[in-house]
This record gives C-alpha cells, sequence and structure tokens, in this order.
C-alpha cells in the first residue's frame, strides 16, 4: 500500500468528501454553471452558487437530493440522463465522465458543502496564457530585430536566406508603403544606386509620399470596419464618415503618435473640447453597422450598440476578444462577466451626434461645387417627380369634386388629396414611394458637403441628435446615465446586478499597472479609458499595436492573432522581440514611421523570398515562424485594383472628399436593391475618370453593395473587425480579373499609354513587363510575348471590335408589400455627362492585341504576389 | 487537387459527360450516377467529407420567404380570430415593443378560405391548390420563435445564426462541413427574387469561413455568374490563346519560385473557372426541359411571379442533381402589413406550383428521401393589427414568438404537424424551440453535429448555433 492510499484510509471521511468539492466539484459549478446559474442571472431561477441554492432548486424543482444522485437533477442533467442536458451546447461541451462519477460519488456521500472553499477566478489561468498582461520586459538580451531573429535562427541551426534582389527589393517595399508598384524610372534609380544609404533613403522616400497615409490608412480601416454607410434596412449613407476615414490617413502620413491617435479616437470630444480633428476622430466608436428604424425596439437598438463599441475598442486597442464574457465569464481569458459589463458602462452616456465642425486645413473639399451640383440635380428632378404625382392626386380629386379649380374644392381636401395621394393607382403609389425614398437619401447624400462631424458625445447635444426619426433624445440639462446591469446569457430582458463603470480588471491583476476609478458621472467616462489604454504602462496597447506593423509587413504577426492576445490566441514566435519592439515603439514617441523604419532596415525584411535550404525549412520551420526568408504573400484586393489603374496610367491624383464610385460589375451596378419599403437608386459610377479612378480607400464603401472585385479577392468585413485579409484561391477571382470590364478597359488604356510612350512591338511588351513587374522580359518572356501579340493582332484584324453599346435605361420591378403586384419602373439616369473609357472599337488590332498582354499580366501570379 | 494542365484541351471531363448523359435517364441511373459522383470527386478543400453520423439527406433546398409570411393565413388558421375580429387587443405594454406595434390594436380574421389537404387532413390556405397534393410529404412545424421583429436582424438569424451580418451562412456551414459533390460548381448556391433580400449579401456569406464555402448567387438574366462569360467581342478561341499565354507565364515564373505552392493553386484555379463557364450554361439552361417538367414548375402560365419562382424552383432541382450541395431559393414580398388578402394572396398563388412541382420532381426522380426542403421565412405575422387606412385594407404585423416553417424529405416525418400556437396565434406553445435548434436539426438531418461542426475564430470555436442547441427529434421519424 503506498502513502498516499494510506493516507486516504487515515482522514476521515468527511474531509475527503470536502476535499472533492473544493477540488472539483466547485470549480466546475463557478465555472462551468454559475455564468448562467449563479447570482448574478440564475436562469430557470436556478442558483448554483450555494448548497441552499441548490436545494431550493430552480424552476424545475429541487437539484440536489443528498444522497441521491440518480434523482437529483443536478446530476441527470451533467449525466445528460433525460431531456436537460448541461452544460448546453451539445456533446463536446458535456463535462468528462470522470466528473460527471466524482459529482455521483459527491451527492452520494451526503453533498458535503465547505463553507470556507471560495475558489480564486483570477487564480485559475496558466502563466503561459497570460503572457500579454504582463509587464514588458525591460532588459534584453538583443537590441534588433536581426539580433532576436538571427539568434532563434542559430538556435535551430536554420540559415537565412541571402539579400534579396535590388529590384525585388525595392518592389517589395513600395507595395508594402504605398500599395502601388513602383514606377519603372524608381526601379531603375535604385538597382543603379549602390551608395550604401540607398535602401534607407528609399524608405524614407517612401514614407513621406502620399501613398504611404493612403495604403496604411487602410490598413486600419479593416480594423475598425470602416463604411460609408450604417447597413441593415435602409443602409443609410453616414454623409459625414469620410472626414474620419481622411482622419485616419492624415494621422499615418502626419506619424501622428499612436498614443495620441488612440486619445483622440475614444475620447477627443471629452478630452479635447473645441479641436475639430479630435472630434471627427470619435467616429471609429460608432464605425460599426448601426440602424434604428420603426421595425426596430429602441432598447435592443441600443444595447447592440454597447455590445458591439465594447468589442471594438477592446479588440482593436487591446487585442481582447471580450465578446464571449457578454453572455458568461470568459472561458478562456480572466475576464469575468462583470468586467465586461463595467467596461461597457464606460460607453453608457455616448451618444450619436452629428455636430458642426469647420473644415480643417488639409481636408479636401476642392470637388464639393460639382458634387453638390450633381446631387442636386438629383433631388430636383426627383422633386419635380413627386410634384407631378401631387398634381394628378389633385386633378382626380378635382374631377371627383366635378370642379375645375383648385380654389372651387371644399376646405382642406387639396391638401389632403396631396397628402393622402389616395387618388392614385397602385402602380402610381410604388413608384411616388420610391420618389419618396430617393429623396430622403439625396437628401441625406447633400450632408456630405457641410462641415459637420460623424461624431459622438458624452450625453446629448440639444438640437443634434443623430439616430434618426425614431430615436428622441432628452435635452441635454434632462439627460440621465443610463444604468447598465449584467445581462444574464445576454438577456436585456431579464437584467441582473447592476454595475458601475470600470475597466478590465486582468489589466491590473497581472501587470500591477494601475487602475483608475472610472467617475459615474455622464462626462469623462472614456477620458479616463482612453488615458489609461494610451499610456507605457498598459502592458497590451503596444504590444497590440507593434504586432499589427510587423504583420503588414511580413503578412504574419509575430503574434499570428492580432486582435486576440489571450489564451486563445497563438502565442507569440518571438516574445522578446514583441517587447523589445513596443518598448523602443514607447521610447521613440510612440512613432509608427520609427518602427517602420527599424523593422524594414533590418536583414530580416530584405531576405530573398527563396529560402537557402527548401528541405532544411520544410523539416525545421515549415510555416516560416522564424523568418529564415521572406514570406512571399497575395496583396489585398484593393492593391490589385490600384497597381491595374497605376499600371495603366489611368490613377487619379485626386485624394480625400466624400467617397467616388468606381466602375464596378455592370449586373450588380444594375441590381435592385432593397431599401426599406422601396428601391435605391441605381449604382452609378463616377462620370469623371478622375472621380471613380481614385485609390480605392476612397471609393464609397457601402456596407449593402461592395465591389464585387474587391470582396472576391477577400475584401475586408464592413461589420466585423478584419485583423488580416485571407487570401483564398476561388475560381471566381479569375472571372473578375480576365472577364471583368474594369479590367479589360485598363487594360486596353493600358495599352494605349504604352503605345504612346514606346514605338515597336518589342519595346512596347518590354514597357510592358516594366510597368506590371519593375523588370524588363527574359528572352523566352519576349518570345511567347511576342508570339501571343502576332497571333492576336491578326486575329482581331478579322474580328473587328463590336460596337460600343448606348448605355440602356435601367428598369426595375418591385413587389408591391401593400398589394403583392409588381410594378416596373426606370430609374433614373444620371444628370452629369459620362466620360467614357477607350473602347476596342476605337482602336486598331495592334493595340486590341496589346490589351491582350496587358490582361495577361494584370492575371499573372507575378503581378499579385509580392516576393 | 491534380496540376495537370486540362485548360488548353478544354475537354469536358468525363464527370461532365456523365452529368449530360444522366440528365435523361431514370431515377435509379441517376442516383448510381450521382453516387458515383461523390466517390470520384477530386480532393481539395471543397471535396466530399464523411457526415458526422449516417443519416440519408444528403443535400439541401431552402425555400426562404423574405419578408414574415403569416402562419395564421397558411398553414396555421385561428378560427377564434373570426369571433375576435376588430375587437381591441389589450396587449402588454413594455420597452420592447418596436414603434410598429404600438398604438391602438385590433385582432383581424383572416381573409382566406381554409381547407384540408392530404390524409393527414392538416388545414391550409385553400390558395395552395397543388401543395395540397403534396402535403403527405411534408413536416409542418408551429412551435419555432424567432428572435427579432426587424427585417435585416431577422433573416441574418435564419441565415447565420446571429444577428449581427457578417457570420457564415448555414450553405457554408454545410458545405465547410460536408463538401460538395461537382468541383467544377461552386457548393453553395443561392437563387434570389427580383432584389437582394434585406442585409444584402450579408446573407450568403461565408463571413469567417474560407471564401469557398461563400454562396455564390445565381443572376436570373444575363451571365449567371458574374463575369462568368468573356466579355462582348472576345471569342472562345482568343480567350483561349490568352489563358495559353498566361499559363506559359505562370509557369515560367513557376520555376523561379519553385517552393512557393499556391502559385500552382492559383494556377489550377484558373483551369477550375474555365471548367465551371464549360459546365454551368448547361446547368442553368432550361430551354432544353420538356413541356410536362415545366408545366409541372408552373413555368409558362399567365401568372410571371409563378413562372419566375417555378424557374428558380427547377433550377434549384437541376443544381442538385448537377451535384450541387445547398441551394437556397428566395421568394420575397411576404411583408404583408396592409391589404393582406391581396398581397399575401399573390404570394401564395407564386409559390404553390413551383414548391409542388419541386416536390413532385424530387420524388419522381427518387430523390427526396435525400433531399432536405425547408421552406421558412424569418418571422411570422401578428394576429392584431394597428389597422391603418381603415378597416378595409388590415393586414398583419411581425411577429417573431410564432412562425410558419415546414420541411420535407431527408428524413423528416412526412405528414405531420409538430407543435402547436396559442388559440390566436400570438405565441407557440407547444414543443417551443428557438431558431438555433432548428439549425441544430438541420445540420443534424444532413449528418452534421452541430457542436462538432466548429471553426476557430478570433479566438473562439465558432458553431452555427453560437452556443450550442438541441435537435427537434420530432421533426423526423
Amino acid at each position: 500500500m503506498n502513502i498516499l492510499a494510506l493516507m486516504m484510509l487515515m482522514v476521515p471521511p468527511l474531509a475527503a468528501e470536502e476535499s472533492v468539492f473544493r477540488s472539483i466539484i466547485q470549480p466546475v459549478l463557478q465555472k462551468d454553471c454559475e455564468g448562467c446559474h449563479g447570482p448574478a442571472q440564475a436562469l430557470s431561477k436556478l442558483d448554483l452558487s450555494s448548497r441552499e441554492g441548490l436545494l431550493r432548486g430552480g424552476q424545475r424543482g429541487p437539484a440536489l437530493v443528498p444522497g441521491k444522485a440518480e434523482a437529483s437533477l443536478l446530476y441527470r442533467a451533467i449525466a445528460a440522463d433525460g431531456d436537460l442536458k448541461m452544460p448546453p451546447g451539445g456533446t463536446s461541451n458535456r463535462l468528462p465522465p470522470e466528473t460527471v462519477a466524482a459529482f455521483k460519488r459527491w451527492i452520494e456521500a451526503g453533498a458535503v458543502w465547505d463553507q470556507t472553499a471560495k475558489l480564486d477566478v483570477w487564480g485559475n489561468y496558466k502563466q503561459v496564457d497570460l503572457w500579454a498582461f504582463r509587464p514588458l520586459k525591460k532588459i534584453f538580451a538583443h537590441l534588433s530585430v536581426d539580433g532576436f531573429i538571427n539568434a532563434k535562427l542559430a538556435e535551430k541551426k536554420l540559415s537565412p536566406a541571402p539579400a534579396a534582389e535590388r529590384r525585388l527589393l525595392i518592389r517589395r517595399a513600395t507595395l508594402d508603403l504605398t500599395g502601388l508598384p513602383p514606377s519603372p524610372a524608381e526601379v531603375e534609380a535604385f538597382a543603379a544606386d549602390r551608395s550604401k544609404e540607398a535602401y534607407a533613403k528609399l524608405i524614407d522616400r517612401l514614407l513621406a509620399s502620399r501613398g504611404y497615409g493612403e495604403r496604411w490608412g487602410r490598413h486600419w480601416l479593416d480594423v475598425v470596419r470602416y463604411a460609408d454607410t450604417g447597413g441593415y434596412s435602409n443602409d443609410f449613407e453616414r454623409p459625414n464618415a469620410w472626414r474620419y476615414r481622411d482622419y485616419v490617413i492624415r494621422a499615418f502620413q502626419n506619424d501622428k503618435p499612436y498614443d495620441q491617435f488612440i486619445r483622440e479616437q475614444v475620447a477627443g470630444d471629452e478630452l479635447y473640447p473645441g479641436n475639430g480633428e479630435a472630434l471627427i476622430a470619435t467616429g471609429f466608436l460608432r464605425a460599426g453597422p448601426w440602424e434604428h428604424t420603426g421595425m426596430s425596439v429602441e432598447a435592443v437598438t441600443r444595447q447592440m450598440f454597447l455590445d458591439d463599441v465594447t468589442h471594438s475598442v477592446s479588440a482593436t486597442f487591446l487585442g481582447l476578444t471580450a465578446g464571449c464574457a457578454r453572455c458568461h465569464d470568459h472561458k478562456f481569458d480572466p475576464i469575468p462577466t462583470k468586467d465586461y459589463y463595467r467596461m461597457q458602462a464606460i460607453f453608457a452616456t455616448t451618444e450619436f451626434v452629428r455636430p458642426s465642425a469647420p473644415f480643417l486645413p488639409g481636408e479636401h473639399t476642392h470637388n464639393f461645387d460639382a458634387g453638390r451640383a450633381n446631387l442636386k440635380a438629383k433631388l430636383d428632378r426627383t422633386k419635380q417627380q413627386m410634384d407631378e404625382f401631387d398634381r394628378t392626386a389633385l386633378e382626380r380629386t378635382m374631377k371627383q369634386h366635378g370642379v375645375t379649380r383648385t380654389e372651387d374644392l371644399p376646405a382642406g381636401v387639396a391638401e389632403k388629396a396631396k397628402r393622402s395621394k389616395a387618388a392614385l393607382n397602385g402602380s402610381e403609389m410604388e413608384e411616388f414611394k420610391l420618389f419618396q425614398k430617393h429623396m430622403q437619401l439625396y437628401r441625406e447624400s447633400m450632408d456630405r458637403f457641410e462641415p459637420k462631424a460623424f461624431a459622438v458625445s458624452s450625453g446629448p447635444l440639444d438640437g443634434a441628435t443623430d439616430g434618426g426619426p425614431n430615436l428622441k433624445y432628452p435635452l441635454r440639462s434632462a439627460y440621465q446615465a443610463q444604468d447598465v446591469a449584467i445581462l444574464p446569457g445576454g438577456n436585456l430582458q431579464s437584467p441582473g446586478e447592476k454595475v458601475t463603470p470600470g475597466l478590465f480588471h486582468l489589466v491590473h491583476r497581472y501587470s500591477g499597472y494601475g487602475e483608475p476609478e472610472i467617475p459615474t458621472t455622464v462626462g469623462n467616462r472614456r477620458a479616463v479609458l482612453a488615458q489609461w489604454m494610451a499610456h507605457p504602462d498598459n502592458p497590451l496597447t503596444a504590444r497590440v499595436m507593434v504586432n499589427r506593423i510587423w504583420q503588414y509587413h511580413f503578412g504574419k504577426g509575430i503574434a499570428t492573432d492580432s486582435n486576440n492576445f489571450g489564451k486563445m490566441g497563438r502565442k507569440p514566435s518571438h516574445p522578446e522581440l514583441l517587447d523589445w519592439l513596443a518598448a523602443k515603439f514607447i521610447q521613440q514617441g510612440w512613432s509608427v514611421k520609427a518602427l517602420h523604419r527599424e523593422i524594414m532596415l533590418s536583414a530580416a525584411y530584405q531576405r530573398s523570398s527563396a529560402a537557402l535550404d527548401p528541405k532544411q525549412v520544410e523539416r525545421i520551420d515549415p510555416t516560416n515562424d522564424l523568418l529564415s526568408y521572406f514570406p512571399p504573400h497575395r496583396v489585398e484586393s484593393e492593391v490589385i485594383r490600384d497597381s491595374i489603374l497605376a499600371v495603366a496610367g489611368e490613377l487619379s491624383p485626386d485624394a480625400g472628399g466624400p467617397g467616388t464610385f468606381p466602375q464596378i460589375n455592370k449586373d450588380v451596378a444594375k441590381q435592385p436593391q432593397h431599401r426599406m419599403g422601396s428601391l435605391a437608386p441605381v449604382y452609378r459610377p463616377s462620370a469623371l475618370k478622375r472621380e471613380r479612378n481614385r485609390r480605392s480607400i476612397y471609393s464609397f464603401q457601402q456596407r449593402s453593395l461592395v465591389d464585387p472585385m474587391i470582396e472576391v479577392f477577400n475584401g475586408a468585413s464592413m461589420d466585423f473587425s478584419c485583423e488580416r485579409r485571407e487570401t483564398s484561391v476561388v475560381p471566381t477571382q479569375a472571372f473578375s480579373l480576365l472577364n471583368g470590364q474594369f479590367v479589360q478597359d485598363m487594360a486596353l488604356a493600358a495599352a494605349a499609354r504604352i503605345e504612346r510612350e514606346a514605338t515597336t512591338a518589342e519595346s512596347r511588351i518590354s514597357r510592358a513587363f516594366s510597368l506590371a513587374f519593375g523588370r524588363a522580359p527574359t528572352g523566352p518572356e519576349l518570345t511567347l510575348s511576342l508570339r501571343h501579340y502576332e497571333q492576336s493582332k491578326a486575329h482581331h484584324k478579322g474580328h473587328p471590335a463590336p460596337a460600343r453599346v448606348p448605355p440602356q435605361p435601367v428598369v426595375h420591378m418591385i413587389t408591391s408589400e401593400l398589394t403583392g403586384e409588381q410594378h416596373r419602373f426606370v430609374q433614373q439616369e444620371d444628370p452629369a455627362t459620362f466620360e467614357e473609357n477607350l473602347h476596342p472599337s476605337q482602336v486598331g488590332p495592334g493595340t486590341r492585341a496589346l490589351a491582350g498582354i496587358l490582361l495577361a499580366l494584370f492575371n499573372s501570379n507575378e503581378f499579385v504576389y509580392v516576393y | 487537387m491534380s496540376t495537370k494542365s486540362r485548360l488548353l484541351t478544354a475537354m469536358p471531363t468525363r464527370r461532365d459527360l456523365l452529368y449530360r448523359a444522366g440528365m435523361g435517364l431514370g431515377s435509379v441511373a441517376l442516383k448510381a450516377l450521382l453516387a458515383s459522383q461523390e466517390a470520384q470527386a477530386a480532393d481539395g478543400v471543397l471535396a466530399p467529407k464523411p457526415p458526422h453520423h449516417a443519416t440519408k439527406a444528403k443535400r439541401c433546398i431552402f425555400l426562404l420567404m423574405e419578408g414574415g409570411p403569416s402562419h395564421i393565413d397558411t398553414f396555421d388558421p385561428k378560427p377564434k380570430l373570426s369571433s375576435l375580429h376588430m375587437t381591441k387587443f389589450q396587449k402588454e405594454r413594455n420597452k420592447f415593443e418596436a414603434n410598429m406595434n404600438t398604438g391602438e390594436r385590433y385582432f383581424v380574421r383572416s381573409p382566406f378560405e381554409f381547407r384540408r389537404a392530404g390524409q393527414m387532413g392538416i388545414e391550409i390556405n385553400s390558395l395552395f391548390e397543388k401543395f395540397a397534393g403534396v402535403v403527405d410529404d411534408v413536416c409542418f412545424y408551429r412551435g419555432l420563435r424567432a428572435e427579432s421583429v426587424n427585417h435585416p436582424t431577422a433573416l441574418y438569424h435564419l441565415n447565420t445564426g446571429t444577428q449581427f451580418g457578417g457570420d457564415p451562412a448555414v450553405g457554408s456551414w454545410v458545405s465547410y462541413g460536408l463538401g460538395t459533390f461537382n468541383q467544377n460548381l461552386p457548393s453553395f448556391v443561392v437563387l434570389p427574387d427580383l432584389a437582394y433580400p434585406q442585409g444584402g449579401a450579408a446573407n450568403w456569406s461565408a463571413g469567417f469561413l474560407p471564401a469557398h464555402y461563400q454562396g455564390t448567387p445565381l443572376r436570373p438574366a444575363g451571365s449567371p455568374v458574374l463575369d462568368m462569360a468573356p466579355p462582348p467581342g472576345t471569342s472562345m478561341e482568343q480567350q483561349k490563346a490568352d489563358l495559353a499565354y498566361l499559363s506559359e507565364l505562370n509557369k515560367l515564373h513557376h520555376q523561379r519560385h519553385p517552393e512557393h505552392s499556391e502559385l500552382l493553386a492559383r494556377m489550377e484555379s484558373y483551369e477550375l473557372a474555365f471548367r465551371m463557364q464549360a459546365e454551368m450554361p448547361g446547368v442553368v439552361d432550361l430551354s432544353k426541359e420538356s413541356a410536362a417538367t415545366l408545366s409541372m414548375y408552373g413555368i409558362g402560365g399567365p401568372d410571371k411571379d409563378a413562372d419566375a419562382f417555378g424557374r428558380r424552383c427547377l433550377l434549384a432541382r437541376k443544381l442538385i442533381t448537377s451535384g450541387v450541395r445547398f441551394v437556397q431559393v428566395m421568394a420575397s414580398g411576404w411583408d404583408s402589413h396592409d391589404y393582406i388578402e391581396k398581397a399575401h394572396g399573390a404570394r401564395i398563388r407564386a409559390v404553390d406550383q413551383g414548391i409542388a412541382g419541386l416536390l413532385k420532381d424530387l420524388k419522381r426522380m427518387g430523390l427526396l428521401d435525400e433531399t432536405l426542403v425547408v421552406w421558412a421565412g424569418e418571422f411570422g405575422r401578428s394576429p392584431d393589427n394597428g389597422i391603418r387606412q381603415g378597416g378595409q385594407a388590415w393586414g398583419r404585423d411581425h411577429n417573431a414568438t410564432a412562425m410558419p416553417i415546414w420541411l420535407a424529405g431527408g428524413g423528416v416525418h412526412a405528414g405531420r404537424i409538430v407543435g402547436a400556437t396559442d388559440e390566436v396565434g400570438l405565441a407557440s406553445a407547444e414543443t417551443v424551440h428557438p431558431i438555433k435548434d432548428f439549425h441544430v436539426t438541420l445540420l443534424h438531418l444532413l449528418g452534421l453535429d452541430d457542436s462538432k461542426l466548429r471553426y476557430l475564430h478570433a479566438g473562439r470555436e465558432k458553431q452555427l448555433s453560437q452556443t450550442g442547441g438541441q435537435v427537434i427529434r420530432e421533426l423526423f421519424a
């Protein structure tokens, strides 16, 4: 008999049961049950936090009959013996058999409850899972990116790849920092510059170029789910949201210190009153989808916002996926439900406003007159058509009354006739509703050009509500902070314990960093939160941002899941490097550009994308976590589109201001789009090339209508924070790049451009390669290309291009929800004169053949991958 | 996936030939063909995967009635409302009512006649003339409850399991769990009505699942898949030459980056695209269908809506017999706040024959057993109304606590009514289940266990039901 068995014999039975209770029963009750059946929530009126609670039971009767496991509902539920099966979530959520058996023994032995046992919810986590919450390291074994990277490579006996070839390097760095390919001249200049500083100078030039802010601003917009509309039924435009988009671009361009960037976005209104820039920044807090209509419930709409903003702030700045704690204590990370709702209470006084905020120097207002005039023309025309229906209604009413002059109608009848439209038939009524909807949408759009901010304030601003007609704000003087309570199971209809605003306690708990009180006043809740996040001692803030920056450079973060630094996020491959970069980032005044230099000037970044010894890599580091070579990756959808425009010579130099409308697939553009009760106007690409051919970041981001070419190449969701773009390969991508009208048009435009810039077939092909790939064609490529060019030219000679098809009126059908009848409409034309793209019928067979070469280059792997 | 180039030959694969040959064969041969197709499908991300448990249903057609069809005016008559007609409904007021449901409210009777149908004897709206003939294949369920009374959130809930847009659709989860039969076609196809539903394409998004599982909407006119056809003026011959040139460029490039396997996958995707381009037009072409088939689906009749819906139903059947795993057919316009007699009447006439034709056709081909058919809207309608525009124009508002839904084929209990609503149809009262239980049941019928069908996203093991649900066993034998 061993010692342990001997001891078991010696301890009195009661004590043994107590120890089972402490080691098995109570942890399970607390971790797996009390989320829903605890003092705060007690679903089915069941509270499992005490023996009394178990004996009292819930709606189904007592949960515990001491001594009789089979008669105890608690046991039957966890044994899944009967219709009640717990914990919920199917078989994979069930307790392991040995735990169920322990419950059985415990109940049969009398269900002894040790009053002194109290599980420490904070003591339940493995050290290794808490890495991100620990303070940043202060002392490092290395003092450069390469120091850390090379040490690991040496440890694993992996040889790093040599430096990348210079043409590839400038292409890599330029795509990375600007999202556009380098021009042939830039490539040649860099290839020729053998000076030591050439590369550092290149990085400085790129960081200073306008493309930089547009490229890196887009990354941030992915994280915050930027859109120009609100989603859901009406997908209403947010006519001033573009100012937030431009704010983000400016912030990156001007290297706004990241701590300041946080403060402005989270509490710009509170911390910097009167500062327009900071007010615009708060658009971040309402970037998610949101809508309130007569068909939604105000309390639900509000709760959806509160959950959304809690989640988005946590994920964006702290790398915490807090959403799980909405219904129950977080299963993996130390976020009790209570902490989640305390965090949420910080936003309980955050209200939507659209106050006036004069345009700032540097904001783009240059194209306002034309934009306003175009919208005004649409508005006027719609108004005219509505007036027409007024007249018809009136005329018919006069006829019914047998009069010929309005004055002869009885008092009030004329007004009523116009208002009720009772004299209109079903089809006319549907059309009237359509115009009414369009008026509403156009009126909203007119605000694009007004100096207003898509913003928030703590408590409402009198007369500045921004929630649509169905939300009524009280006067500021009468405003009271909304109470926030724990919502058991996330259910709004049965609130539990009320909470006061507070921070995620885990940060203080594991890092020792202070935990300031959040005021319970209407104002300054977010101010405290922002200051607390934007602080060198917050262990998460700098780590999370540094990791994001690293991820965009290498395609993968040091910690792969950049929105989740908790247990379920993958652990960092180089934790010390992450800390060193974070410390450096803070030390250099939270400068993102300094961080780019630190990373891009490393040998690790400049390595060739071909492993030195692929077999060795396959064996030791198949996922290239150790970065023995530069990981090649596909560029994002916006980069594909912008690069095509650049090669075609069609990329517009215009920047900023209200979103513009790119050329998208025609079928999608003409697709009828529901807007609660009616249809939206047809999607019309911007009439002028310089508008529609802007960089993709300036495209109007409509939640319900995404440019299919952007979408098919794994564009960012506008509903959820996108921490990293996927790069799936699906056949519909081929359709879009090969057959899509935009790419076809741009291939032709590029061909025409190249014909102007070079004279022989050979030099033209060579120019095409330089523009697209940053290099001349190889011998075999040139031969192949010339052959295809000649063959295509001959083909086109025999097959003249069909004439341009003039635009057809767009006919839409709508099924009336009133009567179930179908009605047909012709949607309005765009009042502006459309500046057409070059058409095949306007060029000769040679240009068309050259366009075929360009089309293939746009589709090639080399064009869409970075090496 | 094979990297051997089939692109340059553009020869149909053996499988292609089998499909086309199969169209005219009897049901036994067709089933054998489908089985052989399953056995030989290529590997790759969409290759067929074994289900979690043995099951009858292999594929699913989901008929989504957008707008919220009334249970009271379709399959769950409430005679009590006739006696309460135009009496005031004293509803408990609370802050969880939308504006639409406030103000003075009155009970309204159903304006429709009902008649008993089938052996089972269910009372249904007598405008369902053809559907009445197939009710014995159908399991009606009256216990389901939605949660939202707002169209887009309720649609997202029914289609994706959450009220926020952006989560994977049911069809995406099924494709993720089971793969698909025909690698040349999408696994999950959506046949929208004239306009996209509220909430748009997020209703069939793959969400955080890889893009392969995304629903592909087939357009009723023009190119069925976006940009599938070469632009006007580009001959197939020229496109083949362009593709051959592209392929050569990619090969040379790959020689310089031999270790980069993604390049091969991308080259293969062009070949797959080309095969889809060759196969899809045949699938969507209804012109070669017999007059008998067309008329079975109500195609070519005087009712334009019925014709359009019938086409979508027949197309759904052709897609699943061509190896598509999950097809969602939309029919919009059920949001009858006013004039419910006209509005719902028109909707019912529009879908009646298409649905009946679909069930009959599947049965005729011996495929009903292994094809799950679901008919549902995002919520039901209220027994009461705010009575806009006077007494003649009444309709019904939104109601999340009771809704009509039925299932057929795929192992569900034919000819049964499960659950019940209260006597006025305000709320379900027996065998009450939330939407997530319906989702778990749908997956179960297709051989998938919701709690095993998980995907790690943003640090959470996500599943369709979100937090788990219960199989509604009463629905299947």
